[in-house]
């Protein structure tokens, strides 16, 4: 029930590409369709036209251009709804606390003591489970770094003196990478760790091996 | 013709190098300011070929880490504080007070002064590399508290942020006289909708200067005292964010500032090479206008992932711009519809500003969207983007005006032949250089990092843009080339070599000290030497039936 509402920054980002895009696209070919062909109908030619304006298909002309970016708004708003509003709205089944230092990510589980880090100092997984709600909560003791993991076509400033909480949701199992986006120094490539997505069986079995006294 | 007596100090007063380096004449501050750009322009061009260098393989070690953040660092301070906005205002500089028919700049012991602080900016911020700990390197931005001293210490990020005032506050004082020659110098006849299209853009160019720049300067200066003493102006969350939204709402005006210009030199040169004035007017100076009052409210889009900003606002604006960006398009079509079109050097690299600008603008408004923004930032997507607008659009903007107006500015004509293998090699350098930073960018590889891992296509990828900036390197030294060819055997281009629009067709090439010896033209539209052309052409029609 939970599950079938839950919101992919990775959809809701592909979904408004797919319209984005081809647009864009569509608009480039005109553009240079028209071009190549003016050029090539009016090149040498004796005689200039003189005139200079027209007003009302100018004007028209703007209110088709307004007309696109209102549909673009309202896309980009349905959409920015659902990620920043909606997405936090959902009741996390994980909390994971995301601490961003020059040059490391920690990545604690509050309910289950468990930390792991990653970055410069070593290179300890962030594990979740695939299809659940997980709320981040972003914070840094230096600089601004940024969380990013491609695959969720996502990132969030993680800011000193703030703790921001955004919940995300992985919608496949598998291994990616994940690294700070902001520029916060010299070792900023190195700033680098992996997510592994997991389905939830095995991330429970993965709680238990983390236990004190649990199978190594 | 009566005409006021020119202000004491105005014009040349001693010849030779002195002279020239302290001359109040407009076009010999302009072609200073130039000049002195020119050479930034070529250093940043250098530490891009590095940076490209080091990018060209997975895992490459051409150069540190250190001397990596080095060069990003000064690549787009160079670019942007010492180059591409100064250019702009050299530009109006030397063209505004010929296009509206004024004999002289507007204060200009003040230009000669904005001048000269804008070179010592420059030459502090380069200092940087002589210092122990190296030039600045938190990046043109350089957010806090990265750059504060804890994280970053050391001279040379000091010389970054003194630099940085010096020379925003000397092309703050430069666009200011430019903004009161236009209030104060026109010609009797030249209201303000006669003005050239270019004057347009200067006009909205330096208001926007005057008004986002002061923020910056303040901006800066906290951010020393919080370097060099224990102000902590920007500390915690808010003081974090402030400093964004401080440098933003310069840092977005600012990339107007590097546009609008180079928009008016493309247009200049499209409308004079279609030898048909520039279509839809009032539209085009509305559009300028609402672009200008947009810019100032927009800044946030580049903090849609801070939680410090309200982001749909923000989306809002900065979607809005598809309709006076899409006005210019409309009439550059409206230009050259009808018109009678000759592709040279200056046309070529006009309408490809337009073209190439396009892929800049859309890829604008894509990130514009903050779901589509979550997702871009930070990544070679946004330097796609930028490189679109900034090198494949404004750049080449610049070359249309190079190469409509060097000979005004020299009195030679630029060669046409070398102009056209400069444009081929630019144009297949640029895109090759950044278009495959859409694809890496969208794959996910990070800005600002001097090595990337392994990654399907990321390598070859890299390479063809590093191919692609040496292509684009070859296209500049064509450039050069064609400038020294060209003045060292000079083929005289006379007052008016295209038919030009605007006064400064009127007068000699170069322009004499006070600008107009002979009496202007009667200034009856935004195109005066247009209006007496067809006025000559319609006489000769009537007389032709009485000939014949």
């Amino acid at each position: 029930m939970i599950s079938f509402a839950l919101i992919s920054t990775r959809r809701e980002y592909w979904s408004l590409f797919g319209v984005y895009v081809p647009i864009a696209a569509a608009v480039f070919a005109v553009v240079m369709v028209l071009v190549v062909g003016t050029v090539l109908r009016y090149r040498r030619r004796d005689r200039p036209a003189r005139w200079s304006e027209n007003s009302p298909l100018e004007a028209s002309y703007a209110v088709v251009l307004l007309l696109i970016s209102i549909f673009l708004m309202y896309l980009t708003f349905s959409h920015e709804h659902r990620v920043d509003t909606v997405a936090n709205r959902e009741h996390p089944s994980l909390t994971v606390d995301v601490t961003a230092a020059r040059w490391e990510w920690e990545f604690s589980y509050p309910r289950y003591g468990i930390v792991q880090r990653s970055g410069a100092v070593g290179s300890a997984p962030l594990v979740v489970p695939v299809n659940e709600a997980i709320r981040f909560n972003l914070t840094s003791i230096d600089v601004i770094h940024a969380l990013w993991i491609p695959e969720l076509e996502y990132k969030h400033d993680a800011i000193p003196g703030s703790v921001q909480s955004q919940v995300l949701t992985f919608t496949r199992t598998g291994t990616f990478s994940g690294q700070c986006a902001v520029f916060c120094g010299l070792r900023h490539p190195e700033m680098v760790f992996v997510a592994r997505v997991v389905t939830p069986a095995a991330f429970a079995a993965w709680l238990r091996s983390k236990r004190p006294g649990g199978a190594a | 013709m009566a005409r006021p007596a020119p202000p004491a100090g105005q014009g040349s007063r001693s010849a030779g190098w002195i002279g020239g380096l302290t001359s109040t004449d407009h076009k010999r501050i302009g072609l200073n300011l130039a000049v002195c750009s020119l050479v930034f322009f070529l250093i940043a061009g250098v530490l891009a070929l590095v940076m490209r260098a080091q990018l060209s393989q997975p895992d490459n070690h051409i150069v540190s880490d250190q001397a990596y953040t080095e060069l990003f660092t000064m690549h787009g301070s160079t670019m942007i504080y010492l180059f591409v906005t100064p250019m702009a205002i050299a530009l109006a500089m030397y063209l505004v007070p010929l296009q509206i028919g004024a004999l002289s700049i507007a204060g200009g012991r003040a230009a000669l002064a904005g001048f000269w602080t804008w070179l010592l900016g420059g030459l502090v911020m380069q200092s940087g590399w002589l210092t122990a700990a190296g030039p600045g390197r938190d990046g043109w931005f350089s957010y806090v508290p990265l750059s504060e001293t804890p994280y970053t210490p050391g001279t040379g990020q000091n010389l970054w942020v003194l630099g940085v005032i010096l020379a925003v506050a000397g092309m703050f004082i430069m666009a200011g006289c430019v903004l009161a020659t236009i209030a104060r110098h026109r010609a009797p006849g030249m209201a303000l909708l006669r003005m050239p299209p270019f004057t347009w853009t200067a006009l909205v160019t330096v208001l926007m200067v005057v008004g986002s720049f002061p923020v910056l300067i303040v901006a800066m200066i906290l951010l020393y005292l919080d370097r060099t003493t224990a102000a902590h102006i920007y500390s915690g969350f808010n003081g974090i964010i402030d400093y964004q939204d401080l440098f933003w709402f310069f840092g977005h005006p600012v990339v107007y500032v590097m546009f609008f210009p180079y928009l008016g030199c493309a247009a200049e040169a499209i409308a004079t090479s279609a030898h048909k004035r520039w279509f839809g007017y009032k539209a085009f100076v509305a559009s300028m206008m609402a672009f200008s009052g947009l810019s100032m409210s927009v800044w946030a889009h580049h903090m849609f992932i801070t939680g410090g900003s309200f982001n749909e606002f923000f989306a809002f604006t900065s979607t809005l711009l598809i309709v006076p960006a899409g006005i210019e398009y409309f009439d550059m079509f409206g230009t050259l519809i009808g018109g009678a079109l000759v592709l040279r050097s200056s046309m070529l690299f006009g309408l490809t500003f337009f073209v190439q600008f396009l892929i800049g603008g859309v890829s604008g408004i894509f990130t514009a969207s903050p779901v589509l923004d979550y997702a871009a930032n930070d990544t070679y997507f946004v330097i796609a983007h930028f490189h679109y607008t900034l090198f494949a659009g404004s750049i080449f903007g610049f070359f249309a005006g190079v190469y409509h107006w060097f000979p005004k500015i020299s009195g030679v004509l630029l060669r046409e032949r070398l102009g056209k293998l400069q444009w081929a090699l630019m144009v297949v350098g640029t895109n090759m250089t950044f278009f495959p930073m859409f694809i890496v960018g969208g794959e996910g590889m990070p800005r600002r990092i001097s090595r990337y891992p392994q990654h399907p296509g990321w390598g070859t990828l890299n390479l063809i843009e590093s191919i692609g900036s040496a292509i684009i390197a070859a296209g500049v030294l064509v450039f050069i080339y064609n400038l020294w060819v060209s003045l060292r055997t000079p083929e005289p281009a006379g007052s008016d070599p295209w038919q030009g629009h605007s006064l400064e067709w009127w007068t000699t090439s170069p322009p004499p000290a006070l600008n107009f010896e002979a009496p202007l033209p009667p200034i009856t539209s935004y195109a005066p030497l247009q209006d007496l052309r067809e006025q000559a052409e319609d006489e000769a029609r009537e007389q032709e039936p009485a000939t014949a």
